[in-house]
């Protein structure tokens, strides 16, 4: 039997069955017959709906069937149930009914292109007072911890460190050995078209010690540890943990944020110093492969090379990267409201800023390394 | 007929997570158009039994079957049954409005007005019209049961699973959730079965239950509620039924 309504008209008077099943398998149909109905019924005064050749009911035909019966009365027809007739498809199309509340329907328009950036800019003064409201409390928290250590959760300490720098150092060496051996490999090629390769441990000290190691380290911590540490707090934060820490009079800025930030500020200078040996290794590789260069004599530049100067340039940034990549991802799990999808959004947004400010930061030493001639 | 076949039949029923078994030779059937409460003490398997009638595990042994269309962890397509989760499982990201569309949307080729219309037409029946366009995370704790109904109703089961509908409401709101419960059952003329500990919605709500012991590892009694609070010769089921323990020591006023 094919899902229908059927309507009889005798002048102002009209007959209209619901023919049938009516319920979600057939929605379509069902929404296709309810539509055309009322055009059929146009200059009536009076209908009389039969249920008595419905199948089968259930609550979306019975909200369809009701939305008809609405329109029709808005239409100005009389529509009048049976109820003797099929009284259980009655009661439900009632009970429908009963229970309306007008909703409108709200448009689908999406807001065009420069509306969203111009709210997306609208946001930018607020967030970057919430960053430096952060930064404010993380910087406040230090003579707090001295005055009172047992407010920090030094406990957690070792394990962060193990988290953050003996679980990560396999990742952060094979990082950096790869752009020692892709240093090695440019310098190679480019100062070999001048004779220059004997330049090449020089080259590989300079900028990987200066620039590259504490850089790529970073960043790779940003992305693991980071990213980590973000979603943990924000996790605490949406499960309503931090709020049972400010319950129990505990600062979560001190409690979480400082043993992290600890954490980091130990662990990025170790991990910078192995990733530039690991460096030097994969550069060695590159030169004395592509060149007949003997290891000795790589060696020996290499160790030439390594000033002072050039070793702390890159090692001295790192504690300030890491504060960087620890404020920027407690700062943002401490941010988090909302539910799952919350925690993933600013878990993406620790990371992005992370990277974007340790690249800054870095940016930062380097300009200021050259203006004061280091 | 159908209508004369249980709604569910559990044939011995054997769960076990590794060599801890948690339920053993678990057998029984639930009416059409009741609603059943599966009743027990904290541990005793109530929301893993639960887990296993939805088919979110597969049992170790012994068989499930309902409506008799096969194995709840077999099902592909349009589950005939919706669940209303403990915290209500809205999706975080949607509003309560999205969330009671995406069944819809999901397994029908519905949209526009009329998915429109079917939601808040549920909304209205659980009380919920006017907070659609609201997130889960600005909404009650009991609203985000009414909103966790309205969308296990979206697909029109003709069984609904609820565990621990009760669960972190205090008691005014239980009461009108059971309410709505016993009222979704009688006009929807839906089976109804809920997992549960709590004495005054049990007495409220359910027809018929059955009473889960840890020890016994499965069912130590079954029937209407205020039969076996009246007349049950079971320690476990009269200290249920009684909320006394033998334990506890005699309190008295002051």
């Amino acid at each position: 039997m094919d899902t229908a309504i059927s309507t009889e008209r005798h002048g102002a008077h009209a007959s209209l069955a619901a023919v049938g099943f009516f319920d979600l398998a057939h929605a379509a149909a069902v929404l296709r017959a309810v539509e055309d109905a009322p055009s059929q019924l146009r200059g009536c005064e009076h209908v009389d709906v039969d249920l008595t050749q419905l199948v089968r009911i259930d609550g979306t035909g019975a909200v369809m069937l009701a939305r008809l019966l609405d329109r029709l009365d808005h239409d100005g027809l009389q529509a009048r149930l049976a109820e003797d007739r099929n009284p259980e498809a009655v009661r439900l199309i009632a009970l429908y009914r009963s229970r309306r509340t007008d909703v409108p329907l709200r448009s689908a328009g999406a807001a065009g292109v420069l509306t969203r950036l111009g709210a997306a800019i609208a946001t930018l003064p607020g967030t970057a007072r919430g960053a430096l409201d952060f930064t404010g409390r993380c910087a406040a928290a230090v003579p707090k911890t001295i005055a009172s250590p047992p407010s920090v959760n030094w406990g957690s300490l070792p394990m962060l460190i193990q988290s953050i720098g003996a679980d990560a150092w396999l990742v952060t060496s094979a990082a950096n050995l790869l752009v020692g051996l892709i240093i090695g490999f440019i310098g190679v090629s480019q100062l070999g078209r001048f004779g220059a390769t004997s330049y090449v441990p020089e080259l590989v000290v300079v900028t990987h010690f200066r620039e590259l190691g504490a850089l790529i380290t970073a960043i790779i911590v940003a992305g693991r540890s980071g990213a980590g540490l973000a979603s943990e707090i924000a996790t605490m934060k949406v499960s309503e943990e931090i709020d049972a820490l400010r319950s129990i009079g505990f600062d979560p800025v001190r409690w979480l944020v400082v043993p992290r930030c600890l954490a980091l500020v130990i662990v990025l200078p170790i991990l910078t110093w192995i990733g530039d040996v690991f460096a030097l290794g994969g550069a060695l590789i590159a030169t004395t492969t592509m060149t007949d260069m003997p290891i000795r004599m790589y060696l020996t530049a290499t160790a030439g090379a390594i000033t002072g100067t050039n070793f702390l340039a890159g090692l001295i940034k790192s504690p300030f990267l890491a504060l960087a990549i620890g404020i920027v991802a407690c700062g943002q799990g401490l941010a988090t409201q909302g539910g799952a999808a919350a925690v993933g959004d600013r878990t993406t947004t620790a990371v992005v800023l992370s990277i974007f400010s340790v690249i800054a930061i870095n940016a930062v030493f380097t300009l200021l390394f050259v203006v004061i001639g280091v | 007929m159908a209508g004369d076949r249980p709604h569910i039949i559990v044939e011995d029923l054997r769960v076990a997570w590794g060599a801890r078994v948690v339920l053993d030779r678990v057998s029984f059937q639930i009416e059409r158009g009741i609603t059943f409460a599966i009743l027990g003490g904290s541990g005793c398997g109530k929301s893993t039994l639960l887990r296993y009638l939805i088919g979110l595990e597969q049992p170790q042994g012994g068989r499930i079957d309902i409506d008799g269309v096969g194995e709840p962890h077999r099902y592909e397509g349009i589950p005939p049954f919706g669940v209303l989760f403990q915290s209500g499982a809205l999706f975080s990201s949607m509003t309560v409005e999205e969330n009671l569309a995406l069944p819809l949307t999901t397994w029908t080729s519905l949209r526009g007005p009329i998915v429109h219309d079917l939601v808040h037409a549920k909304l209205d029946l659980v009380g919920l019209g006017p907070f659609a366009r609201h997130l889960p995370g600005e909404i009650s704790g009991g609203m985000k049961k009414r909103a966790g109904i309205g969308r296990a109703l979206m697909l029109e089961p003709d069984l609904l699973f609820f565990d621990e509908p009760s669960a972190g409401l205090d008691p005014i709101t239980a009461v009108e959730l059971d309410h709505l419960i016993v009222s979704l059952s009688r006009d929807l003329g839906i089976t109804v079965v809920i997992v549960t500990h709590e004495l005054p919605s049990i007495f409220l709500v359910a027809e018929n239950c059955i009473v889960l012991d840890k020890e016994a590892k499965g069912i130590v009694a079954t029937g209407p509620p205020a039969r076996l609070r009246e007349e049950t010769t079971i320690p476990f089921v009269h200290n249920f039924f009684t909320r006394s323990s033998p334990s506890a020591p005699a309190t008295g006023g002051r």
